[in-house]
This record gives structure tokens, C-alpha cells and sequence, in this order.
């Protein structure tokens, strides 16, 4: 990938002008970006689009007030006036003292992913998608397929003397489908991930496969038998929507409002010893990384939860300040979860009662963990087999005690370029 | 130049076969004080101009932040190379949409001056330090403005044309207590309207009873029991109603959904609900009212007409868009929508809502013997099947004919079409929110109303 100087010299130029307008300390980034997007929906392919996009972001600190502001025209007339503006914003704030921008970092230039799309084969593989299916699952509607080819340059400077260029292209893929018989509907259900290359048919990507043939089958579903307690099988798909509620009580709003169940438990057993989680934003394998904060700091990869303890909270440098912990050193995101020693035919094998859970339709938690929602697309299992797919079926728990009741982790992984997750088996689930 | 200053009628030359020229830009601010600290102070304008070009049943787009003459030239000739890319891989020369030509100019910006940084944060302030002083078993509150203001202009090949500008502004409050387990309970609330800063937020007069009802019911919330899981007799409060008629009923409705899969297909004309429901998306007006979220012209040129979804328990149509009008050959509704500039229009809500009816809500908590009354709703979601579920952050239960304790946050859910028929009673009040974000692909607002209705659902929990 090459490097375009272009947004480094309009980031430039920009930090200058915030620095004649009086800022102590500014921040700036620039970023070029280019959509090229081929769409299907309802199995024909109907849309083809190109998008180029400019963002610069501003950031200004003076007498410890802040204020930030993003524009998408370069000119010199529109940065100058987002300046003058920017100023007049931080002037009307209030002071704080934790405000502040990353500090002096040797400057850096990073870059991954391929430079061009390839439109034929874009084509060829939606159009591709579209066979397999009309011809292996009849009673599917791909109601969308969607490949994107996403270009970012981006460079970052700030008054400290930091400047981070950063260039990254790869492909975005996307499916939605549901299926169809008579008058029976599935479930909608959705999946997607990101690459450098296409050479993988999108049927043979992730899960893909398996959750077409799911999709198919779970047009006739049934009510479980009643209401019981027992294990709950999480598949990747919607594994993010239950370790959402760890991950985002330990960023700045909940840890700095002290409203976070967790704001006592670092160093602490927060989950069963079976769980790790890493943080890996600089890995060749997650597509989906980045290098740089949003507040200007290199990322590295963390460990968040090495073996049920938590090792970090995921404070930005507001956030350190405001707290006097540490700052991560990563933003979060490119969740990697360990894989476990149990083959996921084996997880399935060991549930007497319970549900494999695909996707979750759910009420946000609240504050304790309490949460309760739907399981779509999901199975009853009965003595270790998938009896039959489940209609109207909630499941309800605590997402604090459902960290600690995991009784089980597959050995299989799936990658979607944003994270590397697991089958998670928990117990203590209701279902009703 | 400013969106105001172009003209777009002279690209029309440029128009090879059915084409939309969108110049389009969001302005947003947002500031957040968390715990008195003014933790985000910023602002966001994104814009430019996209075309969309139909060729052999296909679409070429394009966009580009410029909209210089050259960058708009530029912009049409990549959206036309795009359709008669895919025209030519699999283009089908029969394919048609349906013609529109109309016009529709709005403007909802202030006329007012505008008020400074400084002003807007010394309000927040104010919020926050009523909420101090007054709230006292308050244990962490947050207070965030939230305005968003969308400009469009429109030209269509078939002539249509226009230049709207819809507003909106909210402030957003969440207080958190703790229970006798020192565990945080916390509730939430939206205020706000159509309209800018200046015009939706005059004073302190009608954002302190929004706040003393919060906290009452806050601290009502501190001493909640745990609904029981099952099916129950509930009323869903008028705030309810609208996430109800959006969620439940206006997805499963979308003729792009319907086209999809969406049970609705096998529903049209078929009696799915109660005589007591009447279900519209309106475009722009309620009985000689503007809503929360006016359409005058969609996306796509077209006038935008209310949609009447349900009548009298009987399905009646769907909202469409171009696409999905010529596909059924239905009329069409003016539903296509664009979020952003480098956003294809989809078919989206407007001001969907539940026409009221004719009970008071004291009639109908006193006709509950047990069950539950749900307010306050949280996020949502839809499915092809219809089947719903959103998220409940406040309620009591309902014993003998009256309201006794809080519930804590659940879930509800159910089936729309089975949850409609059994609607019992529907109360004679109408309550508007405008603080509805739809995140279907792209975000969109959208206005939701409704009284409240008596009917039975879901509720998740132990």
C-alpha cells in the first residue's frame, strides 16, 4: 500500500491554523476515504456505487476547555471558518483539567490491505452467491448480499510533535436472508465479514453455509416444551451481544459516572477461568484493526480478561485523567476470545435442556447486567442433540453471573476481520 | 456555496435516462455533561452531493463531498458509468419505475438568533444543577444535546424538484440512584421536538416537570419487584405506542420487507388486528398539525402522501418506495429516504402512529385485574415474521383495578398481527415523540405516536 502525502499536508496546515487562533494544545485528522460497492437484494444484483469522502476532524484545548468539530470540505475558506468556530466552542465550555492530547510519539507510517478494487470479481462472487443458493437452499431469500472495497489514508498530527500516517484497503462482505414456504417465514438473519482478498466464495466464509442451511430448516418452528433453567449455547454471531456488557462497562462513561459494576474489579475474577479476551487491533489476521486511537495514541494489542481476571479497564486519556487509572492502551474492538478444548459437536453433546442462541433480540441491559430478550434463529436442544428450531422463546439472565457461569468453550473459531470468536456454553439460563 | 445558492436544473441536460441529483448536508452537535463535567463539545457537518442513475433494472450511485460545478458533473457521469456497468452484466431492457413529478419546499430553521456555545451549555448547566439541588438520592446524572438539522435539494430527471430542511432537537437525561444493595438503578429521558435549539428549548419551564416525573418514578424504581416472566394483560402507555406501531407493525410493513419475505405478503386486505386499530404513516401533518418529522418530498421526487398501513383491523397497504410501487403495482407513497449524502434513498418510516380511541386511562388500568402498566421504552427490533420485542425501563403492576408497585427493565415481545387483535381498548389521548433513530442500514429519524392500548404481550424476566 502506498502513502499518499496529501492528508498529511492538509493536517498540517490545519494545526497551524488552530495554533494562530490560540489553542494550547490541537489535534488534527485527516482522512480520504473510498467506497466502491456492489449490492444484490432479493437475488438480483441492483445497485453499484462509488463513494469518495473527506472527513477532518479537529480537536482544540485552551485555558483547559475543549471542543471538537469535523467538516467534510477542504477548502481553505471552510477550515477556516470550522477554526474560527472551534475556538468560539472551546471559549463557552468550562474547564477541566484532565482535557489533554497524546504526547510526543516518534512518527510513524502504517499501512495494509490491497489498493485497488476488483470489480469483475466482485461481481463474480455476489453473482456467484446468488446460484448457490437458488440452487442448494430453494427456499431461501438472500435479501441482500453486499461486497464493498473500503479505502482509508489517514494521518494524525498533533501539537506534542505526533504524526501517525495510516493507508488500508480491504473488502467488507455482507449477507441478509431469510427463508420462505407457503405462508411459513424464517427469522431474518444477517452475517458478515472483512478480508484482503475475495478468494474465498462467500458460501464458504465463516459460518456462512451453516446458516443458510439453518435459515432453510427454521421456516417451521415450535414453542419449547416450558419454561425451564439450564444451559444456553452463545454461537459467534451473537457472542459480542453478551460480552458487550463487560466490555462496555469498562470504558470511560460507566468507570468515570462510577456507575460500572466492574469500576472495583480489576485484578479481580470476573468471569470463569475458561474466559480470556484480548483487545488485538495490530494483528495481521484481524482486517478489521487499527493503529492509531482516536485520541492520537499507537495501539497495541491487551489482554482484557486473561483467565476469568480483568486485567484493564478500557480508559481513553480523558478517561485515565479523570480517574487517575491507567490508560488503555488500545480503544478496544478486535476481540479476540481464547477458543476452549471442547470440539463445538461435543458442547452441543454435553447440554441435556437448553438453547443454541444465533442471534439475540434484546433489550439493552441495565446497570446491574439484568437483560432479557428473544432467541432468534435459535434451537431447542434436548439430551445433546438440536431438536428443533424455537419460536417466541426468551431467554433472561444477568450478564455479571453469565460470565461466571460458562461451563464450556469450543475449540473452533470463526474470523470475521473484527474479531476471532467461540461457541460459549453458560448455564443458569431461564427460558420461557 | 451554500446548498441554498446551487442550481440544479441546469445538470439536467447531463441526464441520460432516469436519474436523481441529491445535494445533501447533516449538521449535528452534541454535548455531554457527565456529572457536571462537560465531557463532549462538538460538532459535525457532512455533506455534498450524490446522483442516482436507473439503467435495465439496475442503479448506478455516487457521491463526493464537492459540489463545485465540476465535482457535480463528475458525480452524475460516475453514477451513469456505474448503472450501465451493471445494465450491461445484468441489465433487463423491460424494466420500468413508476413516473412523479412534484415539487415540495420546507424550510424549519429558526428565525431566531442563534444562541452561542456558551449559552447552550450554561442551560445544560442549569439542568444539571437543578437536578443537584432538587434530586437528592441521585447518585451520577448525564445531561446531552443532541440537534441535528438535514438540508436536501432535489432534481430529478422527470422534473421533479425541491430544497427541505428538517430540524430537530433533544435533550437527553439519564439518573442513576442506587437500590438498599447499593446496586445503580437508572431511568432515562428524551426531551425535545422538531425544530432548532432556539425554538424547541426557550426555558427552564418545560424541561423541570420532564425532570420531577423522572425522578419521582426513579425513585419508584428504587424499590421494584421483578415482573413475572409470561403472557399478561398490559397497557402499553401512550409513550409506548409509537415504538409499538414503528417496531411491531410499520417494519413488518415496509413493501421492501414485504418483498423480502415479511408475513405481511399474505396479510393484504385480511382483517390482522382489533376494530379499535387504525394504523398511518404520516408524511407531514396530523389534524392541521405538523409532526414531529415533516416529508414534503421524498428522496426519490416524489410527494410524500400518508400511508394508511391498518384500517379498522384491516391491512390495507405498504409504504414503498419506486421500486417496490412498480414491483406491486401499488400506488406510490413517498417513503424513500436518504440518510446521509453518500446514502441511496430506502423505503423509511416518517410519523407512524396508532390513531386514539375512545377510553380514558383510568378506565383501563380499573379494568386490569392483574397485569402490568409499560412506559418509558428503550431500543426495539423487528422481524420478517412480525415478531417484536423492545426493551421497557419503567412500569408498575396493575392489581385489582390499580397501579401498585415498579418493575425493574424487561423485555416484551410478541407477535404484532396476534398482539393487535387482542387489543381491548385504545385511550383518547395522542402523545408524539421525535426522538425515534431507526437503524435500519442507515439511520433515519422518524416521528412515532399514539395513545395507549390495552392488549396482551410477552414479559421477559425470571
Amino acid at each position: 500500500m502506498s502513502i499518499n502525502n496529501t492528508e498529511k499536508a492538509l493536517a498540517e496546515k490545519s494545526l497551524v491554523a488552530l495554533e494562530q487562533s490560540g489553542f494550547d494544545r490541537a489535534a488534527c485528522r485527516v482522512s480520504a476515504d473510498e467506497l466502491h460497492e456492489l449490492q444484490a437484494e432479493n437475488a438480483e444484483i441492483n445497485l453499484f456505487r462509488t463513494n469518495f469522502e473527506t472527513d477532518i476532524s479537529l480537536v482544540g484545548i485552551k485555558d483547559e476547555r475543549k471542543a471538537s468539530m469535523s467538516i467534510n470540505r477542504v477548502d481553505d475558506a471552510t477550515v477556516n471558518d470550522a477554526v474560527a468556530d472551534l475556538t468560539a466552542m472551546a471559549a463557552g465550555s468550562s474547564p477541566d483539567s484532565a482535557h489533554d492530547i497524546a504526547p510526543q510519539q516518534s512518527h510513524e507510517i502504517f499501512s495494509g490491505g490491497i489498493e485497488e478494487p476488483d470489480y469483475d470479481l466482485m461481481y463474480d462472487r455476489v453473482s456467484e452467491m446468488q446460484t448457490y443458493a437458488a440452487e442448494k437452499y430453494p427456499l431461501l431469500n438472500l435479501r441482500s448480499t453486499g461486497i464493498t472495497f473500503y479505502k482509508r489514508r489517514s494521518c494524525y498530527v498533533n501539537t506534542n510533535d505526533v504524526c501517525f500516517q495510516t493507508n488500508r484497503g480491504l473488502y467488507q462482505v455482507s449477507i441478509s436472508f431469510s427463508s420462505k414456504d407457503g405462508t411459513d417465514t424464517s427469522s431474518m438473519m444477517y452475517t458478515g465479514y472483512s478480508g484482503y482478498d475475495l478468494d474465498t466464495p462467500i458460501f464458504e466464509a465463516t459460518n456462512v453455509d451453516m446458516l443458510l442451511q439453518q435459515s432453510t430448516e427454521q421456516v417451521r418452528t415450535e414453542h419449547i416444551p416450558g419454561k425451564f433453567q439450564g444451559e444456553m449455547i452463545i454461537s459467534p454471531d451473537c457472542l459480542t451481544d453478551f460480552l458487550g456488557f463487560l466490555l462496555g462497562r469498562i470504558g470511560d462513561g460507566s468507570i468515570i459516572a462510577g456507575t460500572s459494576v466492574f469500576k472495583d474489579k480489576l485484578n479481580e475474577l470476573v468471569a470463569n477461568p475458561m474466559l480470556s479476551i484480548e483487545s488485538r487491533p495490530v494483528d495481521d489476521a484481524l482486517t478489521g484493526g487499527y493503529w492509531v486511537t482516536g485520541d492520537g495514541h499507537q495501539a497495541m494489542n491487551s489482554t482484557i480478561v486473561d483467565k476469568g481476571i480483568l486485567k484493564t479497564f478500557l480508559l481513553s486519556q480523558y478517561g485515565a485523567n479523570k480517574t487517575g487509572l491507567d490508560r488503555a492502551v488500545n480503544a478496544g474492538g478486535s476481540y479476540c476470545v481464547a477458543g476452549g478444548d471442547t470440539p463445538y459437536e461435543d458442547l452441543v453433546g454435553s447440554v441435556k435442556e437448553g438453547i443454541l442462541i444465533t442471534r439475540f433480540s434484546g433489550g439493552r441491559p441495565n446497570d446491574r447486567g439484568d437483560f432479557s430478550g428473544i432467541a432468534k434463529n435459535s434451537y431447542y436442544i434436548k439430551d445433546g442433540k438440536l431438536a428443533y428450531p424455537i419460536q417466541e422463546t426468551t431467554v433472561s439472565g444477568n450478564m455479571v453471573d453469565l460470565l461466571q457461569n460458562i461451563t464450556g468453550i469450543s475449540v473452533e473459531r470463526l474470523n470475521f476481520g473484527s474479531s476471532i470468536l467461540p461457541w460459549v456454553k453458560v448455564s443458569g439460563i431461564t427460558a420461557s | 456555496m451554500q446548498i441554498a445558492e446551487i442550481d440544479l436544473g441546469k445538470y439536467s441536460n447531463r441526464f441520460s435516462s432516469y436519474t436523481e441529483l441529491r445535494l445533501h448536508e447533516n449538521r449535528s452537535q452534541s454535548i455531554v455533561l457527565l456529572n457536571g463535567d462537560v465531557v463532549s463539545n462538538a460538532r459535525d457537518t457532512t455533506g455534498g452531493v450524490s446522483a442516482r442513475v436507473f439503467n435495465g433494472g439496475t442503479w448506478g450511485f455516487s457521491s463526493n463531498p464537492d459540489m463545485s460545478n465540476d465535482a457535480i458533473d463528475g458525480t452524475i457521469s460516475a453514477a451513469t458509468r456505474n448503472a450501465d456497468f451493471l445494465a450491461r452484466r445484468c441489465g433487463n431492457e423491460d424494466a420500468a419505475l413508476p413516473l412523479s413529478n412534484a415539487s415540495a419546499d420546507s424550510d424549519f430553521s429558526t428565525k431566531k438568533t442563534l444562541k452561542t456555545q456558551e449559552e447552550k451549555i450554561a442551560f445544560l448547566t442549569e439542568i444539571d444543577n437543578y437536578i443537584v439541588s432538587s434530586f437528592p438520592d441521585v447518585v451520577s446524572r448525564q445531561v446531552l444535546l443532541s440537534c441535528l438539522d438535514m438540508e436536501k435539494k432535489l432534481q430529478t430527471s422527470e422534473g421533479s424538484n425541491g430544497h427541505n430542511v428538517t430540524t430537530r432537537s433533544l435533550i437527553a437525561v439519564k439518573l442513576t440512584t442506587e437500590n438498599e444493595n447499593k446496586e445503580p438503578v437508572e431511568l432515562s429521558e428524551a426531551i425535545g421536538a422538531r425544530g432548532q435549539y432556539e425554538d424547541v428549548f426557550e426555558s427552564m419551564d418545560t424541561i423541570i416537570p420532564a425532570l420531577d416525573k423522572l425522578y419521582a418514578q426513579l425513585l419508584d424504581k428504587k424499590e421494584a419487584v421483578q415482573p413475572i416472566s409470561g403472557y399478561h394483560d398490559v397497557i402499553l402507555a401512550s409513550d409506548l405506542a409509537g415504538i409499538l406501531a414503528h417496531e411491531a407493525i410499520g417494519h413488518t410493513t415496509e413493501a421492501d420487507i414485504v418483498r423480502a419475505g415479511s408475513v405481511a405478503a399474505d396479510y393484504l386486505n385480511k382483517k390482522v388486528a382489533s376494530d379499535l386499530i387504525t394504523l398511518v404513516d404520516f408524511a407531514n401533518t396530523y389534524e392541521g398539525e405538523t409532526l414531529p418529522v415533516p416529508i414534503y418530498l421524498d428522496d426519490e421526487g416524489v410527494e410524500s402522501l400518508d400511508a394508511v398501513i391498518i384500517e379498522d383491523g384491516v391491512l390495507k397497504s405498504y409504504m414503498h418506495n419506486k421500486d417496490s410501487a412498480q414491483h406491486f403495482g401499488m400506488p406510490l407513497t413517498g417513503n424513500a429516504r436518504a440518510f446521509s449524502y453518500t446514502d441511496e434513498p430506502l423505503v423509511r418510516m416518517r410519523n407512524t402512529a396508532i390513531l386514539s380511541g375512545s377510553s380514558s386511562l383510568d378506565e383501563m388500568i380499573a379494568s386490569i385485574d392483574e397485569g402490568y402498566l409499560l412506559m418509558r421504552p428503550t431500543n426495539g427490533q423487528a422481524d420478517s415474521t412480525s415478531e417484536f420485542m423492545f426493551g421497557v425501563q419503567m412500569g408498575y403492576e396493575i392489581k385489582n383495578g390499580k397501579l401498585g408497585k415498579a418493575i425493574s427493565d424487561t423485555t416484551i415481545s410478541g407477535v404484532a398481527f396476534d398482539m393487535l387483535n387482542n387489543v381491548s381498548m385504545v385511550s383518547d389521548e395522542m402523545v408524539w415523540s421525535c426522538a425515534g433513530m431507526c437503524g435500519k442500514k442507515q439511520p433515519m429519524p422518524v416521528g412515532m405516536g399514539g395513545p395507549a392500548v390495552k392488549t396482551k404481550v410477552y414479559i421477559g424476566g425470571q
